[in-house]
């Protein structure tokens, strides 16, 4: 007795601890969401509150019209403003200081000889400023001249260099040897930035060598609030008057602003991360409401005899509900620790990856309290269903032979789906019906609306496809595996409903992950193409800073190996019609020799000649050209604070390579492009006669490397560089989808335990008349895969439908092919095979093991 | 049926027997002996009923003859082959091969349509349906007309008739029916019934029975009576009055002692 009674509790145990660990999933996750987002607006604050010290910002403004339109996303753009309003600005009353921001990007040399990056964080100079309050030294002396430099503490560490220590700076484009002199506290971390300081003078003619500078910081005497202050500053140089437009705002709106950017930003990775808690906590949900059925059932006659001897129905009721609730809380409880532990290992990956956040993990009262409410609140709620049906079971009903409920229709949830999915795949479809007529409609927001449509259509359809989609799934085993495959079908097509919650979980990853698989693979060979298309050049040179120093282009162009290095530049500039009226608006332009069009590059021109581009005449890409209405010969001014230059348009091209809408020849590009000291962005190298591309390739990375940061590819590697970083995207999405499965393993684990107690007279009955325990096993088994790899074509088929949509909507920015990767689709339904074999484990051996009189004798 | 593996000419006459049989549950003084001794013998090519009162071992009795339950002492021998001493694997082979059952309820496989559940023991242990003979089997129980459906879709005499040709269709060595007719009205009882002795006589099946109902027992050959685990009576050739008499005498014989 004492055997069966310790068997019975460590059924239970393994039931309510598979309940508590579903808890635990979804909790960890939002603790560790709500965690992390903490920990990132501390960081972020941090490093607000340490670079914005000033009490008055002056700074160019934002032209309204000057958004960028095309190309990647640079947001506002702002004119650069004279340094020398640093001055105006001392001279007013209550200003204590103001200090021109001279400031750029450098790149630092570490003491292992190669480029001091810290985690994708920028690496950049700035002025030193005894004045400055932001940077005190805390170690060592200040750089007086170009031949010294400070850093700040934690970039030090990073780049291993120590005081004396000399280096190599590729400040301005050119290499600079320099001893480190000092080292500076900001007084918080800068997650990873890398902080060089440089004298004033050097930093101010690298830096600002036409006078300009982004910002201008004021300091206060404290004398009076920076409200005032601001008032006053921006009074003061509005009388001195400025060569470009000048704002001036107070600190405090100027660190609100740099917050809010940084929160809108991390508000995404939150409502990201968000959704994969809610779908753990949904099918922790499940696996609760599952584990409470089964208890309820076997317990039923102990519930029946409590109501025959007089407990309420209430009581019954009750009675399960706190035995959720405990659950719940114990859930709750080890899902903070969960979500700190989580939090902790991310920290000290990005640690590792150089990038250190502030502070401690933050144990907040609210986190705490969401957590064990979230906890408590789902488990109870999703045994409340199961906890009613067995108190309002009649007593005389619960004593006889049980039966499952019967399951409602299935009819109103089909049309439900069907709206919806219908709805959504209107959407879409008229999204890239619209997109595939006319090039520059936006449809991506229809088509996001859509694609979600189509996924909450596809859930609420799960239970309705589930029959008919396992009947076809499951012929083969039907086929091969008789009767084996025929029981197993018949036991997941017996409740539709179940079965499809306990697949939603693979579902919805596998779905994410079908549609990201194949985003990336039409990414993918769009870069090839596009490459392969428009690239005549051997090599393609660039710099993991963004800009190939121009000693680098130098040194690269005398070698003789090289035959023609064609030298790209972008910028962006204000450019409207000459004879119009409205403002102009801000566009991306590319800068180069004229004689790099059919000699490096080749573009398709729609209408004109690239080679007017000699003559000074501009070409302009065929979307912008139909956008704004311009044609061969109209004539545009392009300006920048540096100059004006008017030029018709000479040929109106189209490449998907080239994401600008101007190219201008470099004499007229350079006249008025800021590029910091005609750094270029990208240099296409072609050999001279007889040089194989091997010699070249060897030549050109010899005098490319003392510049560390320059990258010298062929073509091959520059597309496989550009593949690589999609492939680096994909892998957040893989750890996801890692997420998604094991919370599937557990839902179909549930499932399957649930299952077969509820079968346990059906199997005594099959064991029987012959059913050998392996031949049990492998029918669970079959029910497990089936589950899993109904959830996974189900969630690839929405993926990749949808994905495929894709392509024509964007074709404009340059997503021209549409690749659909079978062979990373085949290897999920691999892994969903995979998963079901490893669910269906545990509930099939505990099913092998039940004793055939017993099972078959059950009441 | 010449074509029966039970008409191998070493064959005994006993289709099954136990010696010395005891089944013991718990252990020192709460000890419960559901078997003290059994020693009998099922003829082979007869319908025979078990019958006794609750509590006399009956049931345990048949599940340890049908290899469900591992007898405490002593050995049980089905068709030459001791069962008694059998492991798992043997025991899962000779339930496939060798014995048909019919219990008192859920006797179907719910997902799996009539034909199929006649037909699972064979498609379990992966041998050839025998066409012929599974249309005889379909025939004598009435169901040609109701082999696509589902068992939810059959009454209850129904589903026990499809019972009955599934443990008859693999031309086992004997058929265990446990309360067959347990929770069937008098009219199906009888057709269930009728079916099984027509099995014995027309097939040459062996058929061994646990019922408390007289009137199921008088379809039998043989009734063996059960009281504390021990056989203490028996009747050939019984009527529904024959068999009253003996348990009434039982009774009477309990209640003196």
């Amino acid at each position: 007795m004492l055997r069966v009674a310790l068997r019975n509790v460590r059924a239970h145990l393994v039931r309510l601890g598979l309940s508590i660990l579903a808890v635990v999933l979804g909790v960890s996750f939002v603790a560790g969401t709500f965690a992390l987002r903490e920990m990132l607006s501390t960081t972020f604050d941090g490093i607000v509150d340490a670079g914005y010290v000033g009490d008055v910002y002056l700074r160019g403004t934002e032209d309204s019209s000057a958004m960028v339109q095309t190309g990647s996303s640079a947001g506002a753009v702002r004119n650069t403003i004279p340094a020398d309003l640093a001055d105006v600005a001392t001279g007013v009353d209550g200003v204590d200081l103001a200090l021109a921001d001279f400031t750029g990007p450098i790149v630092l040399v570490g003491a292992d000889g190669t480029a001091v990056t810290g985690a994708g964080a920028p690496s950049f100079a700035v002025a030193y400023s005894e004045a400055d309050p932001t940077s005190e030294i805390s170690q060592g002396a200040a750089p007086t001249d170009a031949t010294q430099f400070a850093l700040e503490v934690a970039s030090a560490e990073s780049a291993g260099l120590s005081i004396g220590d000399s280096t190599t700076l590729v400040i301005g484009g050119e290499l600079h040897e320099a001893t480190l002199t000092g080292l500076i506290d900001m007084g918080a971390s800068m997650a990873g930035a890398t902080i060089v300081f440089l004298d004033e003078a050097t930093a101010a003619a690298t830096y600002a060598p036409d006078g300009l500078v982004a910002t201008i910081s004021v300091f206060g005497d404290g004398s009076t609030s920076d409200q005032v202050l601001t008032e006053r500053v921006r009074d003061a140089v509005e009388a001195a008057g400025s060569a470009t437009p000048v704002e001036a705002v107070s600190g405090t709106d100027m660190r609100e602003e740099a917050r809010s950017d940084i929160e809108t930003m991390l508000g995404f990775v939150e409502t990201f991360l968000l959704i994969f808690a809610g779908i753990s906590l949904f099918v922790g949900a499940f696996i609760i409401s599952n584990t409470f059925a089964m208890t309820v059932r076997q317990r039923q006659r102990e519930f029946a005899l409590l109501r025959a001897v007089g407990a309420s129905p209430l009581q019954v009721f009750s009675s399960i509900l706190v035995q959720a609730a405990v659950v719940g809380a114990l859930g709750g409880a080890l899902g903070i620790a969960g979500g700190l532990g989580l939090v902790t290992a991310l920290k000290s990956m990005f640690a590792a990856m150089g990038m250190d956040l502030a502070g401690d993990i933050p144990i907040t009262t609210s986190i705490v309290v969401i957590s064990l409410v979230l906890g408590v609140v789902v488990s109870v709620v999703s045994a409340a269903v199961p906890a009613r049906r067995a108190a309002l079971v009649p007593p005389v009903e619960a004593m006889r032979e049980d039966s499952p409920a019967p399951a409602g229709s299935l009819r109103v949830r089909g049309i439900i789906g069907v709206v919806f999915a219908g709805a959504g795949a209107g959407a879409v479809v008229a999204a890239v019906v619209q997109a595939a007529a006319d090039d520059s409609a936006s449809t991506g927001g229809l088509l996001g609306l859509g694609a979600v449509a189509v996924v909450i259509g596809a859930l609420v359809l799960a239970p309705v496809l589930a029959r008919p989609v396992l009947t076809v799934l499951s012929a083969p085993f039907v086929a091969w595996a008789k009767p084996l495959g025929k029981l197993a079908q018949g036991n997941v097509t017996r409740n539709p409903r179940r079965t499809a919650s306990t697949a939603s979980a693979l579902m919805i990853g596998m779905c994410l992950v079908g549609a990201a698989s194949v985003l990336a693979a039409s990414t993918q060979a769009s870069m090839r193409s596009v490459v392969e298309n428009e690239s005549l050049a051997d090599l393609v040179i660039q710099s993991a800073s963004g800009m190939v120093p121009s000693g680098a282009v130098s040194d690269i162009a005398a070698l003789p190996e090289v035959g023609v290095a064609d030298a790209v530049t972008l910028d962006s500039f204000f450019v409207s019609e000459a004879s119009a009226t409205e403002e102009p608006a801000m566009l991306y332009a590319l800068g180069s020799s004229p004689s790099t069009f059919g000699r490096t590059w080749q573009t398709t021109t729609v209408e004109g000649d690239l080679a007017t581009l000699a003559d000074g005449s501009i070409a302009v890409q065929e979307k912008t050209a139909t956008a704004e209405n311009w044609g061969i010969g109209d004539v545009l001014t392009v300006s920048s604070q540096r100059g004006t230059v008017t030029a018709p348009i000479g040929a109106i091209f189209s490449s998907a390579a080239l994401d600008t809408p101007l190219v201008m020849a470099d004499t007229s590009f350079d006249q008025l492009s800021v590029a910091p000291a005609d750094q270029v962005t990208i240099l296409l190298v072609k050999g001279a006669d007889g040089v194989s591309v091997q010699e070249l390739k060897s030549a050109v990375t010899a005098a490319a490397a003392p510049y560390v940061i320059v990258s010298v590819q062929d073509n091959e590697e520059f597309v496989s560089g550009l593949a690589s970083q999609v492939d680096q995207m994909l892998t957040i999405l893989y750890a996801l989808l890692g997420l998604s499965i094991v919370i599937a393993i557990l839902g179909i684990i549930n499932t399957l335990a649930l299952s077969v107690i509820e079968r346990t007279r059906e199997i005594g009955l099959m064991r029987a008349v012959g059913l050998g325990r392996a031949q049990l096993a492998t029918t669970i088994a079959i029910e497990s895969v089936l589950t899993a790899v109904f959830g996974t074509v189900l969630g690839l088929v929405v993926g990749v439908a949808l994905a495929a949509g894709i392509p024509t909507v964007f074709s404009s920015s340059g997503l021209t092919d549409l690749v659909i990767p079978w062979g990373s689709l085949v290897t999920m339904l691999v892994i969903a095979v995979v998963v079901g074999v490893l669910a269906a484990g545990w509930p099939a051996i505990r099913a092998a093991r039940l004793p055939v009189l017993e099972a078959v004798t059950v009441d | 049926m010449s074509s029966t593996p039970a008409s191998s000419p070493t064959r005994s006459a006993a289709i099954a027997s136990a010696r010395g049989l005891v089944k013991t549950y718990g252990k020192g003084t709460t000890a419960v002996h559901a078997l003290a001794g059994v020693d009998v013998d099922f003829a082979r090519g007869q319908f025979t009923a078990i019958m006794g009162p609750s509590g006399s071992g009956k049931s345990t009795l048949m599940h340890c003859m049908a290899g469900l339950d591992t007898p405490t002492e002593g050995t049980v021998v089905v068709d030459d082959l001791t069962v008694s001493t059998m492991n798992q694997r043997q025991l899962t082979k000779l339930r496939r091969t060798q014995l048909g059952f019919i219990f008192q309820s859920f006797n179907l496989v719910p997902t799996l349509t009539a034909l199929e559940n006649i037909t699972l023991p064979l498609d379990i242990a992966r041998r050839p349906v025998d066409r012929a003979h599974l249309a005889a089997v379909v025939k004598a129980v009435g169901l040609a007309d109701r082999l696509k459906h589902r068992p939810s879709e059959l009454s209850g005499g129904q589903q026990q008739r499809v019972a009955c040709a599934r443990a008859l269709v693999s031309k086992p060595s004997v058929v265990f029916a446990d309360e067959p007719t347990g929770n069937l009205d008098s009219v199906s009882s009888r057709e269930v019934l009728t079916f099984l002795r027509s099995s014995v006589d027309e097939l040459d099946q062996s058929v061994v029975m646990v019922t408390h109902d007289p009137v199921a027992a008088s379809y039998a050959h043989r009734v063996l009576f059960l009281a504390d685990g021990l056989i203490v009576a028996e009747l050939t050739e019984p009527t529904p009055d024959s068999v009253l008499e003996v348990l009434g005498s039982l009774t009477r014989q309990k209640a003196s002692a």
